[in-house]
């Protein structure tokens, strides 16, 4: 049973290593850091408390849009997708996930106290 | 326990049937005036108008309102001198007032130029004003000079088209009065009905002119000097006579002579005319006899109250009010003196409130003359068989009974312990029937004479009127606070109708109690006392990690970005193909001031202000990186 597991996450990260262009690697790189991220700020608010709450909750819903903006911007960005998004380019891509952080962080800093 | 009483029933079919034709009649008659001017009104007024005179004017004012009050005017000649040296014969108004004053003393001739004359009867025409016309008949007609009464009454009518307002058609009214009675004074006798649907009705109480009681008391005047003249009943009806009295002298001080002469006149008017004299029916002092005062005395006066000796004062019916019982039928006052009695007493009736309903009859003209007073007979009371004893809770049988006399204490004292009950029993009587009473205030009081405690007790009437009062020591010991102690019993007997009320120290009570407390003063209640102060709790601040934990979990979640710089490294991302046009640099400034422009918004800025920055700056970021990204997807293409 442990096995197949093993086996399916070594053969998953065989491809993923060789199939994925670099971009999006960098994209992947910077949603792991976007998770580990918001992951250590909601266990820091599980340990300790929610005092003050406006500021755990900037902070971590900073870290959620984050992270949904740069999947959006990776789908948006992979070539494989290209007949989905035949009216974006890739960087029309990147103005949207700009233009969309400039919103985000207005939000998070009006609402981090 | 207390029992209810029973009241005495009605007695007959025939008084039966008297009592409700009396209760018709109360509800039938109307109102009766709340206001009148007493004697002292009457003197102020006429001290008001004695007033030294200054001018023609309030001469008019003072003579002619001292004549109609029937006071005399001091001094005729000296008056008649002065009226004749203020004279000027060319206006009409001097000539006016001059002429009713000088007919109001006796022996004042005011001479008359024929110019005079002239000017009076130039002025009877449909151009003068209504006051004008007005003054101009009166001084004619007071001069014994000839008046065209048809030309007045088309002069009138005229103005009065013209001047709608309540004084011009008074004048007109009065102006009116004064012609022959051979002219058509029919049109101007309709003004008064008009004028009285012009009046207000306030509360159903009073009825006056919105222009004040200046206008009332002279249209009140009026009215009754035309229709006496003319011998025609005025359109007014009794209640609506009586809301004239009410409004008209209700005030008591008057603001100017003119308003004081046209109450003097209005009451003049009301006490003396051919149609309507209103009656005020009042009881001199309080309306109240007993044994001592057996008479019930009545004042019947006019408005101005002069009393009317040819009136005749019975009482219709008179029943009491607690039972209902007629006592009193057809009984005729006896006039002595200018004031109206009954002897009251003479028919024995029982202490208690009693409605009378009064008629005064003997003139036709008389109004609200059926007058309802409530008189109240008063006795004295006496207390009968005062007996107090001890009885022992076990058996029922008083151990010892002691009589007390009123107003003489018992020589010895009581005691009462829990095992014991205090017993009182006493009957109230009248003295002069022997009848049993029920006062309304009958109180034991027990007042401790250490402490300065007191305890106040109902003593209530079983169904023979024999009032009864036990004390159970062990029940009641909540309400002594358990002192024991030697406490003076008083007896309390009071009503409205009683003339002596008894506050008696009948005897000294010895009351035991158990469980007792160290007996303590008894403090006042400390009701006025500053109160401790409140302390003001301010809101706990919420409890913080301490700062190690917080430090470390800061540096903590900065961790994952190192691990992006190594991951970023290791895949080879780099800026390589960074290239140095304006607009890359103007994009990477303008997003590097945008970054900045959210840290100052969070130290220092307001929305509002940030998003003015943010326009700017966000702005020539968004056009910059426009260019640039173009420039990138045009290298993407070619290459």
């Amino acid at each position: 049973m442990s096995n197949s597991v093993i086996s399916v996450i070594s053969r998953f990260l065989e491809e993923y290593s060789s199939s994925t262009p670099n971009k999006l690697k960098v994209v992947d790189a910077y949603l792991l850091y976007i998770l580990l991220t918001g992951a250590l700020q909601f266990l820091y608010c599980l340990l300790v408390g929610t005092f003050p709450f406006n500021s755990f909750l900037s902070g971590f819903i900073s870290c959620v849009g984050s992270f949904i903006l740069a999947v959006c911007l990776r789908i948006q960005i992979n070539p494989q997708n290209k007949g989905e998004f035949l009216s974006i380019s890739p960087e029309r891509a990147f103005a949207d996930f700009l233009f969309a952080h400039t919103v985000l962080h207005l939000v998070v800093m009006n609402f981090i106290g | 326990v207390a029992k209810p009483l029973c009241f005495p029933c009605c007695v007959s079919a025939g008084l039966l049937g008297w009592f409700l034709l009396s209760l018709a009649l109360a509800g039938a008659q109307g109102l009766t005036p709340a206001h009148h001017l007493s004697l002292p009104d009457v003197a102020r007024l006429q001290s008001l108008l004695s007033q030294q005179f200054t001018d023609l004017e309030s001469a008019y004012y003072s003579v002619l309102g001292l004549t109609k009050l029937g006071a005399a005017v001091s001094d005729h000649k000296q008056v008649c001198r002065f009226i004749k040296s203020q004279l000027d014969p060319t206006s009409i108004d001097s000539v006016f007032f001059a002429a009713e004053a000088s007919q109001a003393i006796s022996g004042c001739e005011i001479p008359v130029s024929n110019e005079t004359r002239d000017i009076l009867l130039a002025a009877v025409s449909e151009d003068s004003t209504m006051t004008q016309i007005h003054r101009a008949v009166s001084a004619l007609s007071s001069l014994g000079l000839p008046v065209a009464s048809q030309e007045v009454v088309g002069a009138l009518t005229a103005r009065i088209n013209k001047e709608d307002n309540v004084m011009a058609i008074t004048s007109a009214l009065q102006t009116a009065a004064r012609l022959s009675k051979q002219a058509e004074l029919g049109g101007i006798l309709e003004e008064i009905e008009d004028l009285t649907a012009r009046l207000d009705d306030l509360g159903g109480i009073y009825l006056q002119f919105e222009e004040g009681l200046e206008a009332t008391a002279m249209f009140v005047t009026a009215a009754y000097s035309l229709s006496d003249h003319v011998d025609m009943e005025p359109p007014l009806k009794e209640d609506q006579v009586i809301q004239l009295v009410n409004s008209i002298f209700s005030k008591k001080s008057w603001d100017s002579l003119a308003e004081a002469f046209s109450v003097a006149s209005a009451a003049a008017a009301l006490s003396n005319n051919r149609f309507h004299v209103p009656v005020f029916v009042s009881a001199q002092g309080p309306a109240t006899v007993s044994h001592s005062q057996p008479t019930l005395q009545l004042l019947v006066t006019d408005v101005m109250s002069q009393p009317l000796a040819s009136a005749n004062v019975l009482v219709e019916s008179a029943y009491a009010v607690a039972s209902k019982s007629i006592i009193l039928n057809q009984a005729p006052f006896t006039l002595n003196d200018g004031v109206f009695e009954l002897n009251f007493m003479s028919k024995q009736p029982a202490s208690g409130y009693y409605q009378f309903t009064i008629a005064v009859t003997g003139d036709s003209r008389l109004v609200a003359n059926h007058v309802e007073l409530k008189v109240k007979v008063s006795t004295e009371v006496a207390v009968a068989n005062m007996d107090l004893s001890v009885v022992d809770k076990d058996q029922s049988i008083g151990t010892k009974t002691t009589r007390v006399d009123y107003p003489s204490k018992a020589k010895s004292s009581f005691t009462a312990d829990s095992h014991q009950n205090f017993a009182m029993s006493f009957q109230l009587v009248d003295v002069n029937t022997g009848v049993e009473l029920t006062p309304h205030q009958t109180f034991v009081r027990l007042h401790n004479q250490k402490t300065g405690q007191e305890v106040v007790f109902v003593a209530e009437p079983d169904s023979k009127n024999l009032y009864k009062f036990e004390l159970d020591t062990a029940e009641r010991k909540s309400e002594f606070d358990s002192i024991s102690g030697t406490y003076s019993l008083y007896l309390i007997v009071g009503d409205a109708t009683l003339e002596n009320p008894i506050l008696w120290n009948v005897a000294d009570v010895v009351l035991k109690f158990v469980d007792e407390e160290a007996p303590a003063t008894i403090q006042a209640k400390t009701l006025y006392v500053p109160k401790p102060e409140i302390q003001h709790l301010f809101r706990e601040p919420e409890k913080k990690p301490p700062t190690v934990v917080s430090n470390t979990f800061t540096a903590l979640v900065m961790s994952p970005f190192l691990l992006l710089l190594i991951l970023w490294f290791k895949l080879g991302a780099n800026i390589s193909n960074f290239s140095f046009s304006p607009s890359t640099i103007l994009f990477h400034v303008g997003h590097a001031a945008m970054l900045g422009l959210m840290y100052v918004y969070w130290t220092h800025l307001n929305m509002f202000q940030t998003l003015k920055y943010l326009a700017i700056i966000g702005g020539v970021t968004f056009l910059a990186g426009n260019r640039m990204l173009a420039q990138k997807a045009v290298k993407r293409y070619v290459s």
